[in-house]
């Protein structure tokens, strides 16, 4: 476990801006406790600091986690978010997409949205923006990026993706091996 | 009268001229050599040292006798007080000591000029010097084309400015020549030199430089470890980055994330970029350029982007 480096949390926070734009700074300075990014086998941790303070004493090969994963780097160094991290990106989330009822299982099974399933979705959402994509009772699933700008997902098709899936929901049972 | 008992006696004195070999001796009577390709007697060679001995200088008797009977079919030159017998030329070819040499790679006028069917013309190395009535070098010491040997009047072309030292035009002139030359030389040389590892010379300056960035990175006091991290560095084994320290004192992290997160937030990833004070300096530059006098439009255009 360690801190990230400058480029590491440059990187970090570019792709959060992605989904929650400067409300990171909710992440970072938050009002009840402090927390802190903390790094541990390429992945990224989001973790309480008095909880990061006593995971000091556990070393490096036997720490398995700690707090919430937010994703990991890849070995190019870009970085990939994870699941795990939807709970913060639902709670700050910028852009937002509702699906319907009969749109949530496809999702879930790891497919796009596609046009017909869209129920409600945030005005001026631009182009390859990172969107947190909800049930119509408010339910995060998951998130992706938008495949077209609001006003040109009304052009597509039923059948065209408007939104490109990344993670969802069923990730903890269909990947839970390589998740954690 | 019966010779045979003489015969015999005199046979017995001599060691019997024709030798029978199971396999026959093939000789190279150029270089005066027979190889003789049979069987050893294995139980003479095995022998107590006498009876080797003997069958050794046996052998080698025989082999000396053949050779010596091949050397009598010869044709022979007849001299004035000896006989000659003319060697035939040898068939024996030794291995050579050294390994034979590498081609030279082709220079790049070579290449062209094998692709265009150039062929090298032999120039003479005088050449007759009509003013002062005899031959001179081409070239070198007290050659046609030195500076010591211009002409006492040099026309000045109708572009040029006349008040431009035609003579000194003619000597950097030649500089340069000499100059481009040596670069083409150079070149040459570092083509053909990561020819033999397989390396262009482009790769070959990548690989030095790397190889000197590793070497700098060690030579700081505290041997790279607080140096700033360069796009694409190679990874230096033992060296040890100053990393944050994994418990900072209270709110040092949050105050780094933040000015971080300032930097990302403010044009994403091109907030490293692009200096922004420079940038707007440059352009509050130009403007009172242009306020004072035209002339400075394009030059104001081109700074006025920033990037660094």
């Amino acid at each position: 476990m360690r801190p990230l480096t400058d480029d590491e949390t440059k990187v970090l926070f570019e792709k959060l801006a992605k989904y929650i734009g400067r409300n990171i700074v909710h992440l970072i300075d938050r009002p009840d406790e402090p927390y802190c990014f903390r790094l541990q086998k390429d992945r990224v941790y989001y973790v309480r600091e008095d909880i990061m303070r006593k995971a000091t004493a556990v070393g490096r090969r036997n720490l398995v986690a700690l707090g919430v994963c937010f994703g990991k780097f890849t070995k190019t160094g870009k970085f990939r978010m994870h699941i795990t991290a939807l709970p913060y990106l639902a709670q700050y989330a910028k852009y937002k997409v509702w699906i319907k009822p009969n749109g949530e299982m496809p999702f879930l099974y790891g497919n796009h949205v596609v046009k017909a399933h869209i129920g409600r979705v945030t005005e001026d959402i631009p182009e390859h923006q990172g969107v947190i994509v909800y049930n119509m009772a408010d339910v995060p699933l998951g998130f992706g990026v938008s495949a077209r700008s609001t006003v040109d997902m009304r052009k597509v098709d039923p059948t065209g993706i408007t939104v490109f899936h990344q993670a969802d929901n069923g990730e903890y049972l269909r990947e839970e091996d390589t998740l954690f | 009268m019966d010779v045979s008992g003489i015969l015999e006696e005199h046979k017995g004195r001599f060691q019997p001229v024709q030798v029978e070999r199971l396999i026959p001796v093939e000789h190279d009577l150029g270089c005066l050599a027979s190889f003789d390709i049979n069987m050893l007697d294995d139980a003479a060679l095995r022998a107590d040292a006498g009876v080797r001995e003997t069958y050794l200088q046996g052998l080698s008797r025989e082999g000396t006798q053949l050779l010596v009977n091949e050397l009598f079919t010869l044709p022979t030159v007849v001299d004035e007080d000896s006989v000659y017998a003319a060697l035939p030329k040898r068939s024996l070819v030794l291995p050579r000591e050294k390994p034979v040499p590498k081609e030279k790679p082709m220079t790049r006028w070579e290449k062209f000029a094998k692709i265009k069917g150039i062929q090298k013309r032999k120039r003479g190395a005088m050449v007759f010097d009509e003013a002062q009535g005899e031959w001179r070098p081409r070239f070198g010491f007290k050659g046609v084309n030195n500076d010591g040997q211009q002409p006492w009047l040099l026309e000045v072309p109708q572009s040029a400015d006349p008040y431009q030292d035609q003579y000194q035009v003619r000597r950097e002139e030649k500089k340069e020549r000499i100059e481009k030359n040596q670069r083409r030389h150079q070149r040459n040389a570092e083509e053909s030199a990561g020819k033999d590892i397989g390396l262009t010379p482009h790769k070959m300056r990548k690989r030095d430089l790397q190889s000197a960035l590793v070497l700098s990175k060690g030579s700081t006091a505290s041997m790279g470890r607080f140096d700033a991290e360069l796009k694409g560095e190679p990874r230096v084994k033992g060296l040890r980055k100053k990393r944050s320290p994994l418990v900072g004192a209270a709110g040092v992290e949050k105050s780094k994330s933040l000015e971080i997160l300032g930097r990302v937030a403010k044009g994403d990833s091109s907030a490293t970029v692009l200096n922004v004070r420079k940038a707007q300096r440059a352009i509050n530059s130009s403007k009172r350029r242009d306020a004072a006098g035209g002339g400075a439009a394009t030059g104001s255009k081109r700074k006025g982007s920033g990037k660094r």
